[in-house]
């Protein structure tokens, strides 16, 4: 019914989608697997019409079709479900079941508010949501989020003739598992009414819901299966696309370290909000994780470290001394390097040269009376840019026009041109092809052997299991578990997440 | 060649077309004499369009400047006698510290520029007011002669003005190329949150940003006062719309990080030429102002990188 043909898309520096065919039948349940950066967000976007494809084309029963933007798919009887949440949180659940769509509801030019809510009730229905639709949003938990949402997208049913297909993306990552039972049940009950894609990180719920599997990889579709012959290990291995093996994550480069003289020290270290009575030592050499779902304080525990956040109370030490003014300029000057998860925003200044973000953290080294030695600065970036392999055409051109993995290496060799010895890692290999994350792990053990402390948020479980010495699990801020995680003896997926849920 | 990389060139490509149209139109435009007096009319513009280069290189605006550079020429007329040639320290020193206030409010109380700048505006034209008791003061001849008179002489056939002016773009230039200062000022334009986690002091540098932006401002109404001889709270009126205009067709779009203190002094003479085409087309002087309204709408609208903006505009 639904039907991608040999869709391709681009975009500068990547082929994101590479003719990429896709169907979906009546009333079926279709899961989409990959890893991170495989292209699952592209082909959803393209799907759902925030991507038009550079080729191919894209057809419902035959018919092919255009979307110029979401609202055109929606008519078309395609709809998405965020994984953030779209609704609008100071609104009633009424008024964000149909926004934007009010129009049907209005009566002598205002609206019979009346009506709107039977007609939401109505929605509510459909997803077994038993709520007032005039309470506002922002009342609801995540669970009840997620069915309005899923309601609000199933109003297409009246709006639209012909068959819905309806995107869901990521929608267990904040559900406890007895909601996401339900979720699962209530789906199964809406093939009835629609199609559905569901895109997920966990492996045994794909194959628990849906009837056919598409698996991508590097932005391609390397297999499609079938429910009955589904098997965890094979899938996870064409995804990753070899065994993951102890080679991928450089464990045989792994080296033990110094367990005196800590980097990095935290005693009951607690932030309001986000995390509470933390503590750890980092030392020279070893890899730290931090574990945990997203929201569990990760983030906040590296800010706090860098100096952009201020904790509300126990101590934090550095080499030693012990911090009372947290900012990032002093924790810049301690050494400490900070790798942000976004990238082209934090990472990076778009509109910078390679040289101009290298020494944008250490211009001090490379100005005398505050007059900067530029000649020193490019010679020092065409150092690096050697050094770390970066394909870049000189050291003048834009950092925005690089690939992600060379954006990274960039920020990366401006922490460490700058003789940054604490370096903080979030998601480090966010979106970045297989190859290039392979070459930050080489600079993982890299820097470990130099003596540099590393705190990572892994982008996967098994990356932080595969990188780390030790692992802390949080959950909600709380410390939870500490692991050991030196070669031979590292703990397995099972033993992390059942700590972390 | 596409549209964007074309893009960077349109500034000096308007002023060319610009040039040869008003040549063509009037061809007494090319009198070398009579151009490099048009050009010394503009120097307190161009200087203050210089500064406010500073505010929106950060990606924020300068409103105050018009009434700092009003309360300047009071302040030069009332303590020209009393200083002498040190009322330049005493102009200066106040708009660097006009500037300073904004930048702090807008960094550390987060009022956004437009609104902080605005209201320090106020203040200033307040103080001006006050200090005048709402009178046009002049000054007093020979005090100005001996103190500034020098700013209006010629050096080898060129005005003086206009060699300050090089100079101060000379200066402007360095600072903005050459210096940690300019370079963490490009940073914070191009991206302010990477420039945060690079562990920069963003907010020094936006104050800084802001206080140079208020002294050059108060350097444009010091010339001003002195060209013409006297101060009032409203003599600069008619200076914010043209000294934004000149930076935006320059080439400094709203949203900071391109561009630069060149683009502005190309901006500048852009205005100045249109300035002079509307005398050629005999365009009434009450009705100058609608024109620049129209371009500036139109600079912006073409040189604002609409990627930063997120779709969001408020």
């Amino acid at each position: 019914m639904y039907e991608l043909q040999q869709i391709d898309k681009h975009f500068p520096g990547v082929h994101a989608l590479k003719s990429i065919d896709f169907k979906i039948g009546r009333g079926e349940i279709v899961g989409l697997v990959g890893e991170n950066g495989a292209g699952k967000s592209t082909l959803m976007k393209v799907i759902y019409g925030a991507y038009q494809p550079d080729g191919g084309t894209v057809s419902i029963d035959g018919t092919t079709v255009r979307f110029q933007n979401p609202r055109q798919a929606m008519d078309h009887g395609i709809g998405m479900v965020f994984q953030e949440q779209s609704l609008i949180t100071n609104l009633t659940v009424a008024e964000n079941i149909f926004l934007g769509f009010e129009q049907q509801f209005v009566r002598w030019g205002v609206i019979d508010w009346k009506a709107l809510t039977a007609a939401a009730r109505a929605q509510l229905a459909k997803v077994k949501l038993d709520i007032d639709p005039s309470i506002v949003t922002a009342q609801l938990s995540f669970a009840q989020r997620q069915l309005v949402e899923l309601a609000k997208v199933l109003t297409l049913e009246e709006r639209v003739d012909g068959d819905l297909v309806i995107l869901l993306d990521e929608p267990t990552s904040v559900l406890a598992r007895e909601e996401v039972e339900l979720l699962f049940q209530l789906v199964r009950d809406l093939t009835s009414r629609a199609s559905f894609i569901f895109v997920s990180h966990r492996m045994d719920e794909v194959l628990e819901l849906s009837d056919r599997i598409y698996v991508m990889k590097d932005g391609e579709v390397v297999d499609v299966v079938a429910q009955a012959d589904a098997q965890v290990e094979t899938i996870q291995h064409k995804m990753v696309g070899r065994d993951i093996d102890k080679e991928y994550y450089r464990e045989q480069k792994q080296q033990d370290y110094e367990r005196t003289n800590p980097l990095v020290s935290f005693r009951n270290v607690s932030h309001a909000g986000s995390f509470q009575d933390i503590s750890f030592d980092l030392h020279a050499g070893e890899v730290l994780c931090l574990v945990g779902t997203e929201g569990s304080g990760r983030e906040a525990i590296l800010r706090t470290v860098f100096g952009l956040d201020t904790p509300t109370s126990g101590t934090v030490q550095i080499k030693g001394e012990t911090i009372t003014h947290f900012n990032a300029q002093s924790g810049v000057a301690r050494g400490i390097g900070y790798v942000p998860r976004e990238r082209k925003v934090e990472g990076i200044v778009s509109g910078m040269s390679v040289y101009e973000n290298m020494t944008i953290s250490q211009m001090g080294n490379y100005a005398t009376g505050g007059i900067l030695k530029i000649g020193e600065e490019r010679a020092l970036a065409r150092a690096w840019i050697e050094k770390l392999g970066i394909k870049t055409p000189n050291e003048h051109k834009d950092c925005a026009g690089l690939s992600g993995g060379n954006q990274q290496k960039v920020v990366l060799a401006k922490w460490r041109s700058g003789g940054s010895d604490i370096i903080l890692l979030d998601h480090p290999t966010r979106g970045l092809d297989i190859g290039a994350k392979e070459d930050v792990y080489e600079m993982v053990r890299g820097m470990c052997a130099d003596g540099v402390g590393i705190i990572l948020v892994a982008d996967t479980l098994e990356e932080a299991i595969g990188l780390s010495h030790s692992i802390i699990v949080l959950k909600d801020g709380q410390f939870q578990q500490r692991f050991e995680g030196m070669p031979g003896d590292k703990p397995t997926l099972f033993d992390l997440v059942h700590h972390m849920i | 060649m596409t549209l964007e990389t074309l893009k960077p060139h349109f500034p000096w490509i308007t002023l060319l077309v610009l040039v040869v149209l008003v040549g063509a139109l009037n061809p007494s435009f090319f009198d070398p004499g009579a151009l490099m007096l048009l050009m010394a009319d503009i120097v307190p513009l161009f200087i203050m369009a210089m500064g406010m280069t500073f505010a929106i290189y950060i990606g924020g605006i300068d409103l105050s400047v018009q009434q700092l550079a009003n309360v300047v020429t009071v302040v030069a007329t009332v303590y020209l006698a009393n200083f002498g040639i040190g009322v330049a320290v005493i102009a200066i020193l106040i708009g660097f510290l006009f500037g300073a206030i904004s930048g702090y409010v807008t960094t550390r109380l987060f009022v956004p520029s437009f609104v902080s700048t605005l209201a320090m505006g106020f203040v200033a034209l307040s103080m001006a007011k006050w200090l005048s008791d709402q009178r046009a003061l002049s000054m007093d001849a020979t005090l100005r002669n001996d103190s500034f008179g020098w700013m209006f002489d010629t050096t080898a056939g060129f005005p003086n003005e206009l060699i300050i002016a090089l100079i101060l773009l000379a200066l402007a230039w360095f600072l903005q190329t050459r210096t940690t200062f300019g370079r963490s000022l490009k940073a914070v334009g191009a991206g302010e949150l990477a420039a945060v986690a690079s562990g920069l002091n963003v907010d020094k540098v936006k104050i800084i940003a802001f206080a140079i932006s208020g002294a050059f401002a108060a350097i444009a109404g010091l010339m001003f006062s002195v060209k013409l001889s006297g101060g009032d709270a409203n003599l600069a009126n008619g200076f914010l719309l043209l000294a934004i205009v000149a930076v935006l067709v320059g080439g400094t779009p709203l949203t900071g990080g391109v561009g630069g203190v060149v683009n502005t002094a190309i901006g500048t003479l852009i205005v100045m030429v249109i300035r002079a085409a509307m005398v050629y087309l005999e365009v009434d002087a009450t009705q100058q102002q609608m024109v620049f309204g129209i371009v500036l709408i139109a600079a912006i609208a073409l040189t604002i990188d609409r990627s930063k903006l997120r779709g969001i505009v408020k």
